[in-house]
């Protein structure tokens, strides 16, 4: 290993990445612009979704019911209906996502019996809002019903959650280690294997072979800038995550830092990896994509729970670096815990890294 | 040190049942502008491949600058310059920094440098080209930056494999110009093409045809042996009578 060369190697690098400033804006500006889309977009709690009620019979009950809806954070009523013939048309016409339902002789069932039917039609073509009108529409209605009726609830079982680590659930805990996640195996595996085939394309690479550089010093050379702009974009993250969401680090941020750094290695090594196979710039661009982000925002827990998974999909995600790193990430900075919780990620990270650099190594060797 | 500085005994390659190589023996002098010809396929380049330890031969052997192309290729690479059939410099650099980054590859130091690009880019006609970024030159003058990389470290063997395709006649003619010069200043220079016009300018040539080496010698001596008015006769007299019945094709 001769430093001299690997750093000659390595400004050469920077140059291309200074030169292609295009590319630069792309990785500095997307970190900051993806957590600010997921801020605002992974928002749960949805507001004022319209809807609509029929009601026949507008009782005191059913009144009383009507505005405890209405003056929901969760609803807004876009209208009363006495008859309603074509729910469907409804749905279609006024965009409204639910309709409750008050039969005619709801208000008098109540009073006489203490037993009711309403029904609430709910638009399915969005899941997520779907359930989340089914699951609060119940629990707000009956609450609302027994305050009209004074009745108050025998109280047979008292549970009260405490939520542990993220007490507002606030959605930025929950991107923050999600997106340092993906951006930093974008850099580390995408744009290493692109620079990587590049020079493949470009015969630069053989040229190279021939002169006195060894193939680690090549590679070393080449990676070690791209560690920097890594480094950069986690830092880039924690620091927008702090001053625009509010998310501080509850554990030691070093330990942090240096486990962001096995995980770029391990990154990398998934980028040299896709440079032995591939011959073309976007061949490795497409690998990069399909083998590596995919799987991780869709795999690694990132988005979806892995806990949810059929097997064959667990076990995916047991392999992929990225599910566990989230483990690490959301460890030390919602947990605060330290190296004798997650050395167990840790050492995974570690050993694929090792396992993958040493097959590309002798993959790029056999190739001469 | 066989006082060669290149010298190959059966040097034979295969790939599988292939043989792209097939016992060349080849030994060129010191200083000496040495033609190494072929048709596209006929293993040239394989066998330069080889001299430059960029691949393992199959069984035969092979110095270069008096070490062994096999066990001491760390020690060829510093003491050889290459320059390959495609233009292989960084097109987003300019030509200065394409030089520096050569240079620093064979462990020039600063002043060594310094010296080098100077008299490299005097010697090329660079000087004004310095500052200009290498991707917006003419093939030319591309061509001429790769030969000034290549020749950045004072290297004792030049390989150049088809330097001058696609190039302009004028252009091609000034190469060979430079190439005499390097010559005469004790560069053995080992140069491939499948122009059999301009090799008549080489010291001596030597014609593969499938792996094997059909003839070698001195241009005119060549052509006199083989009653030819030109290599290019020789050459396609020498495909007709040397040629396999089968159609070899390319690694």
């Amino acid at each position: 290993m001769n430093l001299r060369r690997l750093l000659a190697i390595s400004r050469k690098e920077i140059r291309h990445i200074l030169r292609d400033w295009q590319t630069l804006a792309v990785v500095l500006v997307m970190p900051v612009m993806m957590m600010f889309l997921y801020g605002y977009a992974l928002n749960a709690d949805a507001k004022d979704i319209p809807v609509m009620i029929e009601a026949p019979d507008l009782g005191p009950e059913v009144r009383t019911l009507i505005d405890k809806i209405d003056a929901s954070q969760m609803f807004k009523v876009a209208g009363v209906i006495p008859v309603v013939d074509d729910a469907g048309e409804l749905f279609k016409l006024y965009g409204i996502h639910a309709l409750f339902r008050f039969p005619p002789g709801f208000s008098a069932d109540l009073r006489r019996s203490g037993g009711a039917h309403a029904q609430v039609l709910i638009d399915g073509s969005d899941p997520n809002i779907g359930t989340m009108i089914r699951n609060a529409a119940e629990p707000m209605l009956l609450g609302a019903t027994l305050q009209v009726m004074n009745i108050r609830q025998p109280k047979v079982l008292d549970l009260r959650s405490l939520v542990l680590y993220n007490p507002d659930q606030r959605s930025a805990l929950f991107f923050v280690p999600g997106l340092m996640a993906l951006i930093l195996l974008m850099i580390s595996a995408l744009l290493t294997s692109i620079a990587i085939t590049r020079e493949k394309e470009l015969g630069t690479m053989g040229q190279m072979l021939v002169s006195p550089l060894r193939p680690l010093e090549i590679i070393a050379g080449k990676i070690i800038p791209y560690i920097f702009l890594a480094t950069l974009d986690g830092l880039l993250i924690l620091v927008v995550g702090y001053l625009a969401f509010g998310v501080r680090i509850a554990g030691n941020p070093w330990l942090l830092g240096a486990c962001s750094l096995v995980y770029v290695f391990t990154a990398l090594s998934i980028g040299l990896m896709i440079s032995t196979i591939a011959k073309r710039q976007q061949h490795a661009m497409f690998i990069a994509l399909g083998a590596t982000l995919m799987p991780t925002v869709l795999l690694s827990g990132f988005i979806f729970p892995v806990a949810s998974m059929p097997i064959f999909l667990r076990t995916v995600s047991q392999v992929i670096p990225a599910t566990y790193f989230l483990e690490i990430v959301r460890g030390i900075i919602l947990k605060g815990v330290g190296l004798d919780v997650l050395w167990k990620p840790v050492a995974i990270l570690a050993g694929e890294g090792a396992l993958l650099t040493a097959i590309s190594l002798r993959k790029f060797k056999v190739k001469l | 040190m066989s006082g060669y500085s290149i010298e190959t005994t059966h040097l034979t390659r295969k790939f599988g049942a292939f043989t792209a190589v097939d016992g060349i023996d080849v030994k060129v002098a010191a200083g000496e502008v040495f033609g190494f010809l072929g048709a596209n396929g006929a293993g040239k380049t394989t066998a330069i491949r080889m001299l430059c330890g960029l691949l393992v031969p199959t069984s035969g052997s092979g110095t270069v600058a008096g070490f062994d192309i096999i066990r001491e290729s760390a020690q060829i690479r510093t003491r050889i310059g290459y320059m390959s059939q495609k233009f292989s410099l960084y097109p987003d650099l300019t030509v200065a920094q394409n030089l520096k980054l050569y240079g620093r590859l064979y462990g020039l130091g600063k002043a060594d440098l310094k010296n080098r690009i100077q008299s490299m880019s005097d010697f090329l006609g660079l000087g004004p080209l310095l500052d200009k970024v290498t991707g917006e030159l003419p093939w030319g003058w591309q061509q001429r930056l790769s030969l000034a990389c290549a020749n950045l470290h004072s290297p004792k063997i030049l390989f150049l494999d088809e330097p001058t395709g696609s190039v302009d006649p004028v252009s091609r003619r000034n190469f060979w110009d430079l190439i005499h010069q390097l010559s005469g200043q004790g560069t053995t220079v080992f140069i491939t093409s499948h122009y059999m016009d301009e090799v008549e300018y080489c010291h001596r040539l030597s014609i593969m045809i499938d792996g094997r080496i059909a003839a070698m010698g001195t241009p005119r001596a060549l052509k006199t042996e083989h009653a030819c008015a030109s290599i290019h006769e020789l050459f396609l007299k020498l495909m007709e009578t040397n040629s396999l019945p089968a159609t070899r094709s390319a690694p």
